[in-house]
């Protein structure tokens, strides 16, 4: 009977016996960025459904703790999370997961952003500094991101190797300008991310 | 620090309304959670979960009413993390719940692939299906 997880969804049933509908292989990337800067927007703006809310745990690591045990002191706080979908084929489907919270500390969202294909850092050039957090934790965990500004209407107040200079994100990181309203736009903006995991991932 | 503030995320007000439940979810999970502080792996908030026959065979029978809905939602294909949208209930809650019945044979769960983000074809085929979607104006974009 059912013992495990299949580790190959999309391809084979767990029960061989059963003619449910077979799931598609599902995908996800993860929006971060800064409270307010659009995620939930970017989300919509490509979602085949209304962006859905769950609440989710994420643990936050007390900040400037310098434990012996090396051991900081963790808080799990239950977070309300927005996500959509797109099914790109029948037996492809990809998720979209805004990561919740305000992540100005150190959070850690592995037990969402595990298995991601990669990440877009949303920027607000009014707001530079509420996504270094975000940057921060791709870089470490080592999933492919971009930065993406979210300018109105594409128009940016400032040149982007400004930004670039600002943020200090390392010169591999593609740095990209888009319209979280604008569905095409944010289709771009995911597919730099992707282009970029997948040059890493032919290295 | 912001954890004194749950339930502040997300960017707009997707403020729903929360039924009250007669049965507490933590009391049917008989306090068990996943993720957390947990050593086992949480079950990927993105892995598929759908009905067996088994399953929706047995939907009247089911004594509490989270477990009828789970299956009744899982009809088609759905994320953990959509049942969990869908029924209002903690996704740590639903992760029990579905591995629960799972293990009685009542749901079939399809977990991701590990390791997509290194995997050469799954990449290309999201970028093709992702640059198959036109823009808002219906254009298809220049590959």
């Amino acid at each position: 009977m059912v013992s495990e997880l299949s580790p190959t969804p999309g391809a084979r049933s767990v029960r061989a016996d059963d003619e449910r509908p077979r799931p598609p292989l599902p995908v996800k990337m993860v929006i971060a960025g800064g409270f307010g800067v659009g995620k939930t927007t970017t989300v919509g703006a490509i979602s085949e459904i209304e962006p859905l809310t769950t609440e989710a745990s994420i643990t936050s690591v007390a900040a400037g703790v310098d434990d012996l045990t090396h051991t900081p002191e963790k808080v799990t706080t239950t977070v309300a999370m927005d996500f959509g979908c797109v099914t790109l084929d029948p037996t492809l489907k990809l998720y979209l997961f805004g990561t919740p919270g305000q992540e100005r500390f150190g959070f850690m969202w592995d037990d969402l952003v595990e298995g991601a294909l990669g990440g877009l850092v949303i920027v607000d050039t009014r707001r530079l500094d509420d996504c270094y957090a975000a940057v921060d934790y791709f870089e470490h965990r080592e999933i492919p991101f971009a930065v993406a500004v979210n300018a109105f209407d594409g128009k940016l107040e400032h040149d982007l190797d400004d930004v670039r200079w600002a943020l200090d994100v390392a010169d591999h990181v593609p740095l990209t300008v888009f319209d979280a309203r604008d569905r095409g736009s944010v289709r771009d903006a995911l597919l730099v991310v992707l282009e970029h995991a997948l040059a890493r991932a032919e290295r | 620090m912001t954890s004194g503030e749950p339930l502040a995320g997300g960017d707009a007000e997707w403020g729903v309304e929360r039924p009250a439940s007669v049965v507490r979810p933590f009391l049917l999970t008989a306090g068990r959670i996943a993720g957390g502080d947990s050593l086992v792996p949480p079950i990927p908030i993105e892995t598929q979960v759908v009905a067996t026959d088994v399953g929706l065979a047995a939907l009247n029978a089911f004594v509490f009413d989270q477990h009828r809905d789970i299956i009744t939602v899982c009809r088609e294909p759905q994320s953990l993390a959509e049942i969990a949208a869908k029924l209002r209930m903690h996704l740590n809650v639903i992760r029990v719940l579905a591995d629960d019945l799972r293990a009685d044979g009542q749901l079939a769960l399809y977990a991701p692939q590990v390791h997509s983000n290194r995997d050469v074809t799954v990449l290309r085929r999201v970028i093709d299906g992702l640059r198959a979607i036109p823009d808002s104006r219906g254009a298809i974009r220049e590959g």
